[in-house]
């Protein structure tokens, strides 16, 4: 009996042993980026607060604000900060509910949201700051196709079901000298309910010259097989030739497929790229009231090199009623985000930096926390 | 008669031979053998399959040195490095919590049932009680953990709030092996244990308990490693975290199935995808080391008969 009790403890013994040898050696990896952190400290982001802020919502910028905490981390070492891509709902809700320091989130607060984000913020306005543009990829698998040329209606009807094959006149109409095949067009949409699908149906709707027949929603409405979040579609269009979706640009790029350029009735077809994005963004109109940054994005924009189709990612803060310390943290962090450098570090990702024009304004709106 | 004598002649004739199967059976031999041993093939494809990918796609990272001790901070899905070594801690934390909570309840649970209770109401009311917790989908114990923790109480999001309900979760579990256990205890050591004088609660503490010891650590390990490997809690009870939090009672926390959870929309990248491979590796590991310490405690706590 004793020497099984000697065995008993021994084995708990070793086990804890192992528990606190694994403990004792963890650590944070080394920053990639810092050889000489001190050297890029002349932003403004150089008071640096210490503790933990965290955040939570929208997926389709996660790897933006992913890569800015990395970079922020290498000037401010002292702060952690938790990004938790849940969803633009998901996030709010958790903000509202005093879960999380700021939100992420696909589209601006509505009336009700605003009303509980008030409440939330000790009876202090919360505001929307758009700080990612996110482009919508339409992402096309065709062999031996480089370049496909859509327009809204064509797109509308593609994604609406009434145009079925590759080779139909209007499609063939805006890529003369393509060779299209004759096969049935396969569409895939995000079956989850998404940012994404609502902004991207936005988009058919204004422009689809009434092709478009559903409501613009968070959940898809028009035809085709519905996969899993980004990835999903985007694998899916990879595995599945003839196929077309609408995914985020990154995703598009990843999956190394074909992006299409759109034609938004300028006259030349516009690619995608963080500047054509970029050129959307600054024509959109200020919805919010105040402070509040919402925009309201135009779809149907005909200028000249513009691309239409964007999504933009807003962080909710509350511009007073958050404890001192929590204050100091979202402020310097925001701060990052909306500086040059923060934005700048976007580009690499397939996203597209702020306009000078509305960076300038987010800046202002983030130093007026307090 | 007529017809006895007509079913005569079949033992006639020839002499039975009873050395070896006849033909019929011999085959019914076969093919039961054939069809069980395909059963058997069948039920171990997706094993080996499912152990194969995971340990292909997955063991290069482990001998990483810095997987074991380092977290994700700062470390993007484009980017590789780091480790797993948050997630590691979130998960052992959570799951010891679970376990020093979980445990007492339900081995006392178990020793009253099998002990006191026996045949009484109360006891009946409380198996029915463990029977209906038993089949408590995990996605229902979270919900419920934040319907208490978050709305009536109003406290953050925490991995102590995970690490209730992951007690819900593991409480019939234990508590059912542990009650089995006892029950195999003899009765004849209890009597004899009475007949010296001994009472009834030192018989439970210094006979039962260690006769039954191997088995209810057994059942202890199997529960911690279901509840290690759930998924629900984590999402809904705690924001996951890359960095390292060792404080279960404040901010968000790492998991391995929520690390899982958080690379795997990003497979397209290489480095995203490694990581995914290998968390999803190290969380099959921890729970085979927690099955084999349990084995190891068993086999040498084990009360020797002599």
């Amino acid at each position: 009996m004793s020497v099984n009790r000697l065995l008993r403890v021994g084995s708990v013994a070793v086990a804890s042993l192992g528990v606190l040898a694994l403990s004792a050696c963890g650590s944070d990896p080394e920053p990639s980026g810092s050889s000489n952190p001190s050297s890029s400290d002349s932003s403004a982001a150089a008071d640096c607060p210490q503790g933990t802020l965290n955040a939570e919502g929208s997926s389709a910028q996660k790897n933006a604000i992913d890569e800015v905490i990395s970079k922020y981390n290498e000037k401010c070492a002292d702060v952690t900060v938790n990004y938790n891509p849940t969803g633009s709902g998901a996030g709010i809700k958790q903000f509202n509910a005093s879960q999380v320091d700021f939100a992420g989130s696909d589209s601006a607060l509505k009336p009700e949201e605003m009303t509980a984000a008030t409440k939330r913020c000790a009876n202090n306005a919360a505001v929307d700051l758009p700080m990612v543009i996110g482009p919508v990829a339409i992402a096309y698998n065709v062999e031996g196709l480089d370049k496909l040329v859509l327009d809204g209606p064509t797109a509308a009807k593609i994604f609406q079901g009434t145009i079925k094959t590759w080779n139909d006149p209007a499609i063939a109409k805006l890529n003369s000298g393509a060779t299209l095949p004759s096969a049935p067009i396969s569409v895939f949409f995000r079956s989850d309910e998404s940012g994404t699908t609502e902004n991207f149906s936005k988009y058919l709707a204004a422009s689809g010259a009434g092709a478009w027949t559903g409501e613009p929603a968070k959940k898809w409405t028009g035809t085709g097989a519905g996969k899993e979040k980004s990835a999903g579609v985007a694998e899916g269009v990879k595995s599945t030739k003839n196929s077309i979706t609408y995914v985020e640009w990154s995703y598009a790029v990843d999956n190394k497929l074909g992006i299409a350029q759109i034609d938004n009735g300028s006259g030349t077809p516009i690619e995608l790229t963080a500047e054509s994005a970029g050129k959307a963004l600054a024509a959109a109109k200020p919805a919010g009231t105040g402070s509040d940054l919402a925009l309201k994005l135009d779809y149907a924009t005909k200028e000249a090199g513009a691309y239409p189709i964007i999504l933009v990612t807003y962080e909710i803060a509350c511009t007073k009623g958050l404890p001192a310390e929590k204050t100091a943290l979202v402020k310097s962090f925001l701060t990052y985000f909306s500086s040059k450098d923060g934005q700048a570090s976007l580009t690499d990702l397939n996203y597209a930096p702020l306009p000078e024009e509305i960076r300038t304004k987010v800046d202002a709106a983030i130093q007026s926390i307090s | 008669m007529t017809t006895l004598a007509a079913n005569k002649p079949a033992y006639d004739g020839q002499a039975l031979d009873l050395t070896g199967k006849s033909g019929a059976r011999a085959f019914k031999n076969t093919l039961a053998t054939v069809l069980i041993t395909l059963a058997f093939v069948l039920a171990m494809i997706p094993l080996i399959w499912i152990l194969w990918t995971v340990v292909s796609k997955g063991y290069h990272l482990l001998f990483d040195a810095g997987w074991w001790s380092e977290s994700q901070r700062g470390i993007t899905v484009r980017r590789e490095g780091g480790g797993a070594y948050h997630a590691i801690m979130g998960t052992l934390i959570m799951g010891l919590i679970t376990a020093v909570i979980a445990v007492p309840i339900a081995i006392l649970g178990a020793i009253y049932l099998v002990e006191y209770g026996k045949g009484t109401r109360l006891a009946r009311a409380v198996s029915f009680m463990i029977d209906i917790l038993t089949g408590v989908p995990s996605i229902v114990a979270a919900l419920f953990i934040y319907a208490v923790w978050i709305t009536i109480f109003g406290f953050n999001r925490v991995g102590f709030a995970v690490s209730l309900s992951l007690v819900l979760l593991m409480l019939p579990v234990v508590l059912r092996s542990t009650e089995e256990m006892l029950k195999l205890v003899p009765d004849e050591l209890r009597e004899a244990s009475y007949a010296l004088g001994v009472p009834k609660w030192k018989t439970i503490l210094k006979v039962v308990v260690p006769t039954a010891f191997g088995g209810i650590i057994t059942g202890v390990m199997l529960g911690l490693a279901r509840v290690m490997g759930e998924t629900a809690p984590l999402l809904i009870l705690v924001g996951y975290s890359k960095n390292i939090n060792l404080n279960p009672f404040d901010g968000f926390m790492g998991a391995l199935p929520t690390m899982i959870n958080q690379d795997r929309t990003e497979l397209a990248l290489q480095p995203a995808a490694d990581r995914v491979w290998a968390a999803a590796l190290t969380l099959i590991l921890l729970v085979l080391a927690l099955n084999l310490l349990a084995r190891f405690v068993a086999r040498f706590s084990a009360v020797k008969s002599k």
